[in-house]
């Protein structure tokens, strides 16, 4: 079973001045989740309305598709750096 | 039961080996089965054990030493590969025509349409053999890769 992303870790740093960002992903998956479950009457009749369309079909495989992205993003690393400029973002 | 086994049966029946022969026999075609079978197990195994795909641009050392360099370092997981590749299902109909034209006119008959799921995921096993290593003029080392 995957296991969700906890952390994600960036890091922007320019010529002069850069910053870095711990973003606690366990703790924005509850509000995620609490913000669906509010939100998920809206999106079943928009997914009702927009069925015969086709758009209803594709709009609910994006939201499974989206997740399944979020949930297999642990252990992506990108790492670029030129000179004394860095983009640094790690998912862990 | 497989065409060798029937053979030494039927050898045996006819009477043109013994017993002990096609035991023998027997056994040598279970052992080399069972070996066959371990081994793909194996290779299975190291198709299961990749789970990241590398970039890696490292720079010369001069370059490094004067301060005036590009590095990437980057790690894919191979399930956010799998995940990226279902999207392309979400492309519209009229981006993917324009696609598959422009692939077409580089001379590469290939739709996206015709990708069943056996095939993403035999194209993903396939990876785990992957292995680029370029060298370039200024003396930087490109390399791509499983692990």
């Amino acid at each position: 079973m995957k296991r969700p992303p906890m952390l994600m870790h960036m890091r922007i740093q320019g010529e002069r001045k850069g910053f870095g960002l711990w973003l606690p992903l366990f703790l924005l998956l509850p509000l995620a989740l609490v913000v669906f479950i509010i939100l998920s009457p809206l999106i079943l009749v928009a997914a009702i309305i927009l069925w015969p369309s086709g758009w209803g079909k594709r709009a609910l495989y994006t939201l499974r598709a989206a997740l399944d992205i979020f949930w297999s993003m642990r252990g992506l690393k990108v790492d670029v750096r030129s000179g004394r400029q860095c983009v640094s973002i790690s998912v862990v | 039961m497989s065409d060798n086994k029937k053979k030494i049966l039927e050898m045996l029946a006819q009477g043109k080996i013994s017993a002990d022969d096609a035991y023998r026999l027997l056994s040598a075609i279970d052992g080399g089965e069972g070996r066959r079978e371990s081994t793909s197990r194996a290779e299975t195994a190291v198709k299961d054990k990749a789970k990241y795909l590398r970039v890696t641009v490292l720079p010369n050392p001069d370059s490094e030493r004067s301060g005036n360099y590009d590095r990437v370092n980057i790690r894919v997981p191979m399930s956010l590969i799998r995940a990226g590749i279902k999207f392309t299902s979400l492309i519209p109909s009229e981006a993917r025509d324009k696609v598959n034209l422009a692939l077409h006119e580089k001379g590469i008959d290939f739709d996206e349409r015709n990708m069943k799921p056996q095939d993403i995921e035999e194209l993903i096993g396939a990876l785990s053999d992957l292995e680029v290593d370029v060298i370039t003029k200024n003396g930087e080392s490109v390399k791509v890769f499983v692990e």
